[in-house]
């Protein structure tokens, strides 16, 4: 007897179901009798989250976290209705598949959701989709080498930036200048400039200047 | 202590370089010592009254000699007069007047005021016995002279208040023969206020002064005060030397005040207080004789015709004839005639009046020829008398006439110097009037030059303000466009970006994983040459996302774009005229908090020197560079083209603005510039 599995993958591109489609109605048919649904975008993608929570919920969730918001404003994205999902379904599997590879990213995701899966589209291969879902079915949790680098790049360091300083060292690595700072990171110019201060202390190179500071993130994987 | 020092030093100075030129002209100095002592040696031989009057004349000639061979200098006016002194004492008059003359000219080219005025005086006295006009011009010129000394104050008056006073009892006298008693009078007191303000009392003219106003006042009728006037007279001589002198004079003139009273006793009294002093009037016959003559007219007008009269009467005649008092003979011999009239004894009357009528014409004294030919007329025949009547009345005319020509003269010598000094008056207010008008109309001119210059000005400051203005406008407008073209392009970049990252990226990454998913499965030996392309295709996804990364990049808009603006105009300035160029800006200067003015100016400074480049300076390449040092900007413009000779180009309107509009910044610019070597425009610009 096949285990049955409900699914629901939430992605703006077709191309994208399909191409997940393709992985997992391959060999796992044979175990499983997976039921997928698809929503394109976070109305859609709520209501059916929603509907299931009252009549069967789904096993496992595919999120992507850059999608079209919904029509009241309330889900802008992935993350949020990973959120909602997590209320309404406490024992769905929760897999996030994004684009997004940046540092700062990875961390409030795994913060905020703390995600049974966490994949990077740019390096999925459909094998490592397969490896991750039936580890994710038995319960373990997978994430991509990425995320996982960035987890070790956690670990070494004594301390850890919070998400501001995090996102203040990704926009300055990006060529953006102090002053223009608070137009990206929502903090006046006189506290970014005192959290600069503060992580040039952390890295024990105060009074470095700006390129100094970008170098030693680097090294220490915050970047 | 140092000012102390300092004065000490000065004055040894001073001591030296007195000493020294003391000593150069040493030679010169000893040989005027030895001329002086020359002149002196003369002059006091000349005082020795015991040598012959020859012997005088010669030592004087001799002084003069000399004199006239020393430099021009008031010591030598001084001897001159001294000189001419000597031969006025020794009645030498002609010589007396060419000295005095002498000193005149020589006063004149010193500009020696008190000596020129001295020389006049001398010289009124020359003629003040035969030419009363000339005697009144030179006496007056001199008044002038003193008069203006006094105004001026340059010297003390007391130097030459006793000069002045001769001067004024000259003309007073002068006056007094014309009959102008008032202005006599008048001079008269002018005379005595001087003698009383000199110095030199010894040879006072105080007692002739007043002897002349009792004269005068007894002309003018006011008897009292001619009796007043000779009284003072008197006393003011009072232990001089002249004592005696005045008291017999005075006391004379008092007898003839009264005689003219018809108070003969007083007049008698009064005469014969005169006559006492015989000791003095021995050694003085012509006034014995005029006293004697003057008592025996009283007596006889008092009507006492007795032999004792007669007798005194010739007396007074017989010491007349023997010393050949002619002019006192004809007063005698008038005197004679009248009291030979009064007793009837015709004959001898007519002889007597004949007498004087003739010694008269010879001395030509008009008063007494008159009285002659007067009673000459009462005594003679009716047909005689009739003649000598008409001789009188003749003579009365001319008398009358010549009087009044003398008068006249007078009036108009001084009105004419009167005149001279109203004419200098008027030209000097003339002048002054004409200086007035320059001066106002330079003022008013120079009023109307400012005023034209400030409107200049304001109007220039206006237009430069406008000119401002506009250039922020401009510069306002070109940003602003600048801006927005930015805005537009990032907007684009921005939604390629996502464009890329989320539909073109997410699509490919679904085929890939579909693809991966299908190959996975399919088992015709041909797997491993699919996962190459799927590897591929994961290397092509890598790729977009850079270039989505990278174009999702936010420029920064303000700073760069004024630099985009920049970079534009070099751009398209160059491409027009076909010239390569490199641009460098250098990353620290804060374009966006560098006001706009700034930016503006150094925007125009760009253009201008671009201008000049592609317009002169045929260059090939050009090097444009904005470097920021120590707080300062540096534009540097640099071209390898043939360059200027900076002195020659400096004028141009084109460096001009760049230099003002660097001097509003007070910046600093340079334009370094060879023949053949290129120009280097450098601009410094404080932030």
């Amino acid at each position: 007897m096949k285990k049955k599995l409900k699914v629901l993958m939430i992605d703006d591109h077709p191309m994208i179901i399909e191409g997940y489609k393709n992985t997992l109605l391959g060999e796992n048919q044979k175990e499983y009798q997976i039921k997928i649904d698809i929503a394109s975008n976070c109305d859609d993608a709520y209501d059916r989250i929603l509907k299931s929570s009252q009549s069967t919920p789904y096993d496992m969730l595919f999120v992507d976290i850059k999608l079209p918001p919904s029509s009241d404003g309330t889900i802008t994205s992935g993350e949020d209705l990973a959120k909602h999902a997590k209320e309404l379904l406490p024992k769905a599997k929760i897999i996030i598949l994004t684009m997004h590879r940046e540092d700062h990213r990875i961390h409030n995701i795994l913060k905020n959701i703390n995600p049974t899966g966490f994949l990077i589209k740019s390096d999925l291969t459909s094998s490592e989709l397969l490896l991750a879902f039936n580890n994710i079915v038995k319960g373990k949790a997978y994430y991509s080498a990425t995320v996982n680098d960035h987890f070790r790049k956690m670990m070494t360091n004594k301390f850890s930036l919070d998400e501001k300083n995090l996102k203040i060292l990704y926009h300055l690595s990006r060529g953006v200048k102090t002053k223009n700072l608070p137009n990206y990171v929502s903090l006046s110019l006189s506290a970014i400039e005192k959290r600069k201060n503060q992580i040039k202390e952390m890295f024990s190179i105060a009074k470095a200047d700006d390129q100094k500071l970008l170098e030693e993130a680097r090294k220490r994987g915050f970047i | 202590m140092k000012f102390l020092f300092r004065k000490i030093f000065i004055f040894s100075f001073f001591y030296l370089v007195s000493c020294s030129t003391k000593n150069s002209d040493n030679s010169s100095y000893e040989v005027n010592e030895l001329k002086f002592n020359l002149i002196n040696e003369d002059l006091s031989k000349f005082n020795d009254r015991s040598r012959s009057i020859n012997d005088r004349k010669d030592d004087l000639k001799k002084a003069y000699g000399v004199i006239s061979t020393l430099p021009n200098s008031k010591l030598k006016i001084e001897k001159l007069h001294e000189t001419s002194i000597g031969y006025y004492s020794l009645k030498d008059y002609e010589s007396y007047k060419q000295l005095s003359r002498k000193a005149l000219e020589l006063s004149k080219v010193l500009f020696d005021s008190i000596e020129m005025a001295k020389s006049y005086g001398f010289l009124g006295i020359y003629y003040r016995n035969n030419e009363l006009d000339s005697a009144y011009t030179n006496f007056n010129e001199a008044d002038k002279i003193y008069l203006s000394l006094d105004k001026s104050k340059s010297y003390n008056s007391s130097e030459y208040a006793y000069n002045h006073g001769k001067v004024l009892i000259d003309l007073a006298k002068l006056s007094r023969k014309v009959k102008d008693y008032t202005k006599s009078e008048d001079l008269t007191i002018r005379a005595i206020k001087k003698f009383e303000l000199a110095d030199n009392k010894e040879e006072s003219y105080i007692p002739l002064s007043y002897s002349n106003l009792g004269t005068v006042a007894k002309l003018l009728g006011r008897y009292d005060d001619a009796v007043y006037y000779h009284l003072k007279s008197i006393e003011y001589a009072k232990n001089t030397k002249k004592e005696t002198l005045y008291a017999v004079l005075g006391n004379n003139n008092i007898g003839t005040v009264y005689k003219s009273q018809e108070k003969y006793k007083e007049a008698k009294e009064y005469y014969n207080k005169a006559l006492q002093y015989k000791d003095f009037l021995v050694k003085r016959p012509k006034r014995h004789a005029l006293l004697l003559d003057n008592l025996a007219y009283a007596n006889f007008l008092s009507g006492d015709k007795r032999k004792s009269v007669e007798e005194l009467f010739y007396k007074a005649l017989r010491k007349r004839d023997s010393i050949n008092d002619q002019v006192g003979i004809v007063t005698n011999s008038l005197h004679l005639a009248e009291y030979y009239k009064s007793i009837e004894n015709d004959s001898l009357a007519n002889l007597f009046a004949e007498k004087a009528k003739n010694t008269a014409l010879q001395v030509k004294t008009n008063e007494e020829l008159l009285r002659s030919y007067q009673l000459l007329s009462e005594i003679s025949d009716s047909k005689t008398g009739l003649n000598y009547a008409k001789s009188y009345i003749k003579l009365n005319d001319s008398i009358v006439k010549e009087e009044r020509k003398f008068r006249n003269k007078f009036a108009r010598i001084k009105f004419e110097t009167d005149e001279i000094a109203q004419q200098n008056l008027q030209i000097s207010r003339e002048n002054e009037i004409l200086v007035i008008a320059i001066l106002g109309l330079t003022a008013l001119f120079l009023l109307g030059y400012i005023i034209f210059r400030q409107q200049q000005s304001n109007k220039e400051l206006v237009f430069a303000q406008t000119q401002q203005e506009a250039n922020q406008e401009i510069y306002r407008l070109l940003l602003n466009q600048q801006i927005k073209l930015e805005e537009g392009r990032q907007l684009e970049q921005k939604r390629m970006s996502e464009e890329l990252h989320d539909g073109v990226l997410g699509r490919l990454f679904g085929v890939r994983l579909s693809l991966d998913g299908i190959n996975q499965r399919a088992n015709d030996g041909f797997t491993e040459a699919r996962n190459k392309y799927i590897d591929e295709l994961k290397s092509i996804e890598k790729e977009i996302r850079l270039i989505s990364h990278d174009l999702g990049t936010e420029a920064l808009p303000s700073d760069v774009a004024y630099i985009d603006a920049v970079e534009s105009l070099i751009s398209d300035l160059c491409d027009v005229n076909d010239i390569n160029f490199e641009f460098n800006n250098d990353e620290n200067i804060d374009w966006e908090h560098i006001d706009d003015q700034k930016k503006v100016n150094l925007f125009r400074i760009l253009q201008e020197s671009l201008q000049n480049i592609f317009k002169h300076a045929n260059a090939k390449s050009i090097k444009i560079n904005f470097d920021y040092i120590e707080d300062k900007i540096n534009l540097t413009i640099l071209d390898d083209g043939i360059g200027f000779k900076s002195e020659k180009v400096k004028k141009g309107i084109g460096l001009k603005n760049i230099t003002s509009r660097v001097s509003q910044m007070s910046g600093v610019v340079q334009f370094l510039s060879n023949k053949d070597s290129g120009t280097i425009v450098s601009v410094s610009v404080p932030t």
